[in-house]
């Protein structure tokens, strides 16, 4: 490795770790979690790295390589349709196959009489969420694998295979991507792990959002224990993935748990405690969590005040990120709050008077990590992300 | 963390050496060494389900 691109390297952690511990950097880091933006600017379409995940990874060096990031994550066009295929995954849409090869992947929420996972199933999966994802969900979730008790298949068997396979092929594709991050452009890979609220999950891949928010009526007490039991297996999943030198934080991709998607009454008495106790267990073991706060959650921000100080980085979507900095700046690094339809229908001056406001309200002490609101697709203009780029390292520098 | 009744397979495995053990004739060699490539590959049995639901 070039020793200055080892240096860099080394600055740009530096950077981002000490923001991320809500400390005052150099300069304000800049992280952009671009997904099928890379895409765009690298010349690819959305098929092309939603299915060849050596596209995907190309097309992020070279964002990496050409804007002055200090840190991106090695492939956020996260789900490879490869993969997805192989296993006989029904739920995503494929671009160039069900849908334009120019649009990005979709998930498709079954309607609610055709959920994986049906209201009189609670207790199986309380009893063995390991056994109940393999022996019930599997099946339902994939065209080929064989549900118990029925004949199996060649395609059922090559389903497991193939998935295996691929599914250890493309994680081990990651550490030679973040090898060459680190080499070709002295950039950070962002986060490391998964980390989902265990509501969440129950809501987008088990009952569906319309079957648990009626079950959260009809048979609370089993939303709440099937919770319960998945803690302890998110939490291993999240601390099996986290990094082993505690620099980037686990990311945490937050959906639909908080008001008005369900009443307060429901987050505080079954999102939040069986959540919190698994950011507080990661944390004491020492890693931070990346809170990717989709849509707004700021009717929660009193309770996510409680974790431990430097515990979450929290990242603001649509809500409002003054507000955020007010209630939780003391506490935590906030990143993002720079809208993504000013990225796509916005222009360069305008990109730079948000930034400027946004910087000016919330990064004066540190603690701040500049990106978009959500994850950057395809609709975003290559000059509005150069002019968010380039105006933070001039006007973000401390 | 709230502590659950008994979990029929805990956090990483799918099937645990306990288990398998049973199936096995008297081991004459090294039984530490077998249950620990046993329980490494097992774990990636559980690697592949909850990153099914998680991320995929």
């Amino acid at each position: 490795m070039a020793k200055d691109m080892e240096q860099l390297y080394a600055e740009r952690l530096k950077r981002y770790v000490t923001a991320m511990r809500n400390e005052k950097p150099d300069k304000i880091p800049i992280r952009p979690f671009v997904a099928e933006f890379t895409a765009k600017y690298a010349g690819y379409t959305c098929q092309e790295v939603t299915h060849d995940f050596e596209k995907a990874f190309a097309a992020a060096r070279k964002c990496a390589a050409d804007f002055d990031w200090d840190a991106v994550v090695g492939n956020m066009v996260y789900v490879w349709t490869g993969l997805t295929q192989a296993i006989g995954t029904k739920y995503y849409a494929v671009p160039g196959i069900d849908i334009s090869p120019d649009t990005g992947f979709q998930y498709l929420e079954p309607p609610e009489e055709k959920a994986f996972m049906k209201p009189d199933e609670y207790d199986q999966l309380i009893e063995d969420p390991t056994g109940f994802l393999f022996n019930v969900w599997l099946p339902r979730i994939s065209a080929d694998v064989s549900a118990m008790g029925e004949p199996t298949s060649y395609r059922n068997n090559l389903s497991f295979l193939k998935g295996g396979m691929a599914m250890l092929n493309y994680f081990n594709a990651f550490g030679k991507q973040n090898a060459l991050l680190r080499s070709e452009s002295g950039t950070v890979s962002a986060i490391s792990g998964i980390l989902k609220a265990p509501f969440d999950i129950i809501a987008d891949k088990l009952r569906g959002y319309i079957g648990l928010t009626m079950d959260l009526f009809e048979r609370p007490d089993k939303v709440l224990a099937a919770c319960e039991a998945l803690m302890p297996h998110l939490l291993h999943v999240a601390l099996s993935g986290a990094d082993p030198d505690k620099n980037v934080p686990i990311g945490f991709w937050m959906h639909r748990g908080c008001v008005p998607f369900i009443s307060q009454k429901h987050f505080d008495k079954l999102y939040w405690p069986t959540l919190k106790p698994i950011i507080e267990e990661i944390w004491a073991k020492g890693h931070q969590v990346l809170f990717y706060a989709e849509g707004n959650w700021n009717a929660h921000l009193n309770v996510f005040a409680e974790l431990p100080e430097k515990a979450i980085v929290y990242h603001v979507d649509m809500a409002d990120i003054f507000e955020v900095h007010k209630a939780i700046g003391h506490k935590f690094c906030i990143s993002g709050g720079i809208p993504n339809f000013l990225l796509s229908y916005g222009t360069a001056d305008e990109v730079r008077e948000c930034c400027k406001k946004v910087i000016d309200g919330v990064a004066r002490d540190g603690g701040y990590i500049m990106d978009a609101s959500a994850i950057v697709q395809d609709d975003a203009k290559v000059e509005n992300i150069k002019a968010m780029t380039d105006f933070t390292r001039e006007y973000g520098v401390y | 963390m709230p502590e659950q009744k008994k979990p029929k397979r805990k956090p990483g495995v799918c099937v645990p050496w306990e288990e398998k053990l049973k199936e096995l004739p008297k081991i004459s060699g090294d039984e530490e060494l077998v249950r620990k490539v046993w329980e490494d590959i097992d774990a990636l049995g559980y690697v592949y389900i909850w990153q099914c639901l998680l991320s995929f």
